[in-house]
């Protein structure tokens, strides 16, 4: 039922665009997207459509503009800092109809893909013939190429490979004028003339505009793979161990670790037989050419054994290599099983800091009592704390949250930053006024008000204090030209 | 006394050099203040590139901004001021067994802002990735000299808009570049290299065999000898891996029919010299398009002037030297390849030839971008694509 005339007559216009049932003012179809992977927070959209193809994400643009409705734009929903989380009388563009793998380039190593596109489906295409594409979030299975490039998204193998901006190389992007304009490489073109425009997208949180067509990179599948898991007594040792197989010069494919806490929860849930009296583990891939990876794999069980491992297990087969993996990537969701509810957080810290960072943020949750269960990256420093709560308990997840502010607070002292690879978003907009300043701020937003001068995309995120373009701080000086009235700023 | 300095033919008012950061900043803030055109000069190795600029009042020499200002060998990350040469910063690198994958023409001369401004790449990048690739945070001084940053110390970060890639390859058009951290990447325990002699088709046919085989190359350069090319792959790494991918390529070069020979470090670096060498010549161009485009074109060419001397099969770039300038040439050239740039052309020859070609179709995007930075059109002004 439609509440109001001026809603109907709205939601006529966008589904005369893309269909009835794919514009949707229904409250109990709105529910899904009242928020994205950040539970904790809920905004029930004005309206939700589902465009096709480029020309209706065109479209809509326009008749939003027209509405004066800000757009939230929207991948598979599960970003974790509320990059999707609708704006008070939005209109959220969901990509999820969007889901064409639409040429493969082989010979030049590039594919074109829509933004609708699970991560994983485009390895999984290019398998038989050899190739993959690298960045691999731990929700690859569920999330969005589109949702990935708004990210700037990572994942474990990322340490070797890079993030999904250097494996981006161009977009079809739709502006807030409602055009369609062509970012970037259009293939395998390894130069673009101007701005690394192409760059900057990548990252930029929904805000610049709707990417309908990604042009990635595939990269050929290596040789060998050796995968490594290792236990320790504590999270020092094995951060020790991190610190020690870099410092040989080894370039893991990825080093993930998982504290005693993260280790119980990824048993009870996967089925792993993972030993549960460890205090932390390790799980490494060694990739590349095959002597290369037998030696760097040895080098480095050699260093693990020397950094204190209690055991040292390699997979017998892939199934089980699979296995370990799965472990790891489902992490986040294991949680469920030794607490009702738990908050993620995301920062960086460099990482020979990892031991004290991690004691610091034991202690946090020490002093609001509550646990803290650490998995992360830890070859490029991510750390992803999980703060226990029970949300049943009056005044708990206030605690949690206040742990994870303060958690970010410990990366920026020590050197780090509040985002890995999650974003910024709704969540964590009030920390990048602690990692940057005004000045720093301030230069961003000249990328954006280049990009979307009317603020229409996802204007409340990202920055501390909402942006306008038209408010260029600062004492104006007129130009010679302007006084001599031979020229104005028109 | 030396001939002035002249920024793609342009001969500024005054040459200034700060002594800080600090320094350069307020020199920008008087410049801006005063409504005066300036421009950021390092080593002076690019400034043919681009077109001329409208005149310019002062240029700002980065070269006494010179210090590491932060190196954590354990995080891989080296953060240093933007007047440091390539070769300096390698050399802080060296007691550390790291390198800065960033290859330039001249490293002892080539400052690290100027290699970022000018996006120079060269036969690494097919390893390491470009510069964007290794860059993870940036200082600038806006035209309008004010300081900012973005990014950060941390290899991982994706806090805020990337400021530092839209500082790649700007030419110092958004402002100077004062500081920058880089992801630097563990020496090489041993390297190894094979040159194969190839017809350009073969060549790109021997360069697309290696990655069907799933070799990691250093890096894969053909440079150009009379009508065919010789192929140098290097590799790095350990051992055991290097001494089985020069195994695997000489397997591959008899597969495909040529003749293989590995190279001493002498005859390698020669073809550096080489590269040196078209570099230096009157006319230079870079040249870009998908790697099986490039390689067809560079399959069917004849002899013609400025003919790719250093060619990278599988990035799809190639460095074109040549004697004078061809504007037919370049005009059909630009027909059928992505990008050809001018990097070296002799001031009398560049009337009427863009340095560029046709600026991308998000052009319009990228002149209100630098109408938000420099609205005055101060800085570097007219020197890069479509008259920025």
């Amino acid at each position: 039922m439609i509440a109001t005339p001026e809603l109907g007559e709205r939601h006529a216009a966008f589904a005369a665009i893309v269909g009835e049932r794919n514009a949707i003012v229904d409250p109990s179809r709105l529910r899904t997207y009242e928020c994205d992977g950040l539970l904790g927070f809920r905004v029930r959209p004005e309206i939700v459509v589902l465009p096709a193809s480029t020309e209706e994400v065109s479209a809509v643009v326009k008749l939003a503009r027209r509405f004066g409705m800000p757009i939230v734009p929207r991948g598979a929903g599960t970003g974790l800092s509320g990059g999707s989380l609708p704006i008070e009388g939005c209109l959220v563009v969901g990509l999820s109809r969007m889901t064409e793998i639409l040429e493969i380039d082989l010979p030049n190593r590039r594919a074109r893909v829509q933004p609708g596109v699970i991560n994983l489906a485009i390895s999984r295409r290019l398998a038989p013939d050899g190739y993959y594409y690298a960045p691999d979030p731990s929700s690859q299975s569920v999330c969005s190429i589109g949702g990935n490039v708004a990210e700037n998204s990572g994942g474990a193998h990322c340490l070797k490979y890079g993030f999904t901006v250097n494996h981006v190389v161009g977009a079809t992007l739709v502006t807030s004028d409602g055009e369609v304009v062509t970012i970037g490489a259009e293939g395998g073109e390894p130069e673009t003339l101007g701005y690394d425009l192409m760059g900057v997208l990548v990252g930029s949180e929904g805000m610049l505009g709707i990417v309908t067509e990604v042009v990635i990179k595939i990269l050929r599948l290596p040789q060998a793979t050796r995968t490594v898991f290792a236990t320790f007594p504590s999270t020092d040792e094995a951060g020790a161990a991190v610190s020690a197989i870099i410092a040989a010069g080894i370039v893991p494919a990825a080093i993930e670790m998982m504290d005693q806490l993260a280790i119980e929860a990824i048993v009870a849930s996967t089925g792993v037989d993972w030993p549960l009296d460890v205090g932390a583990a390790l799980l490494m891939d060694v990739d590349g050419v095959r002597g290369d990876v037998e030696h760097t794999a040895d080098a480095a069980i050699a260093l693990l054994r020397e950094s204190g491992a209690l055991e040292i297990r390699a997979p017998k087969d892939d199934a089980e290599r699979a296995l370990m993996w799965k472990g790891r990537k489902s992490a986040f969701a294991a949680m469920g099983r030794i607490s009702p509810n738990y908050y993620v957080q995301d920062g960086v810290i460099p990482r020979k800091e990892i031991a004290p960072v991690l004691r610091e943020i034991a202690r946090l949750g020490a002093e609001q009592g509550l646990r803290v269960a650490n998995v992360f990256h830890a070859g490029d420093g991510n750390l992803h704390p999980l703060v226990l709560y029970d949300g049943r308990i009056p005044g708990e997840e206030a605690k949690a949250e206040h742990v994870g502010g303060e958690i970010l607070r410990v990366c920026i002292k020590f050197g780090g930053s509040i985002t890995g690879e999650h974003g910024v978003g709704h969540d964590k907009a009030l920390y990048l006024g602690e990692l940057f300043n005004d000045d720093d701020l301030e230069t961003m937003n000249f990328v954006r008000c280049a990009f979307d001068g009317a603020g229409v995309f996802n204007p409340t995120k990202v920055f501390p204090t909402p942006r306008l373009c038209g408010d260029r701080p600062g004492v104006y000086t007129p130009h010679a030209t302007e006084l001599a009235g031979t020229a104005d700023r028109g | 006394m030396s001939e002035p300095l002249a920024i793609a033919g342009v001969v500024p008012r005054t040459v200034l050099t700060p002594p800080d950061t600090d320094a350069l900043a307020s020199a920008i803030r008087e410049l801006a203040a005063a409504h005066k055109t300036f421009a950021l000069v390092g080593g002076a190795t690019q400034l043919e590139l681009g077109n001329p600029p409208a005149p310019i009042d002062t240029a700002i020499r980065t070269t006494a901004c010179a210090r590491v200002l932060d190196y954590a060998p354990e995080d891989q990350t080296i953060t240093v001021e933007a007047g440091m040469t390539i070769a300096a910063i390698q050399r802080a690198l060296d007691p550390h067994r790291q390198v800065l994958a960033l290859d330039v023409a001249d490293p002892e001369a080539a400052t690290v802002g100027g290699a970022i401004a000018t996006n120079a790449f060269g036969r690494r990048r097919a390893r390491y990735g470009a510069i964007k690739d290794n860059i993870v945070g940036i200082g600038v001084v806006r035209p309008d000299g004010t300081l900012a940053r973005g990014g950060g110390k941390v290899v991982k970060n994706v806090a805020g808009f990337d400021l530092p890639k839209i500082m790649v390859g700007a030419l110092g058009t958004l402002g100077a570049i004062t500081s920058a951290t880089f992801r630097v990447h563990p020496a090489d325990e041993c390297s190894a290299a094979v040159c194969v002699r190839a017809s350009a088709a073969d060549a790109y046919a021997l360069a697309q065999a290696t990655v069907d085989a799933s070799l990691v190359p250093d890096s894969l350069v053909a440079y150009a000898d009379d009508g065919s090319y010789d192929l140098v792959v290097r590799f790095g790494g350990f051992a055991r891996g290097v001494e089985e991918q020069v195994a695997a390529l000489h397997a591959l070069a008899r597969e495909h029919g040529l003749a293989s020979e590995s190279l001493d470090g002498d005859t390698v670096q020669a073809y550096d010299e080489r590269e040196r060498a078209v570099r230096r010549m009157p006319v230079t161009m870079r040249l870009g398009a998908p790697p099986v485009r490039l390689a067809g074109v560079l399959a069917g060419a004849t002899e013609f002037s400025g003919r790719p001397r250093v060619w990278y099969p599988l990035i799809g770039a190639a460095l074109a030297g040549a004697e004078h300038i061809d504007p037919p040439f370049i005009a059909a050239l630009r027909e059928t390849l992505s990008t050809v740039v001018l990097e070296r052309v002799p001031l009398a020859a560049r009337a009427g030839l863009d340095a560029w070609g046709t600026p991308p179709p998000s052009f319009a995007i990228m002149e209100r971008l630098k109408d938000r930075f420099d609205p005055e059109r101060l800085c570097n002004p007219g020197r890069f694509v479509g008259g920025l």
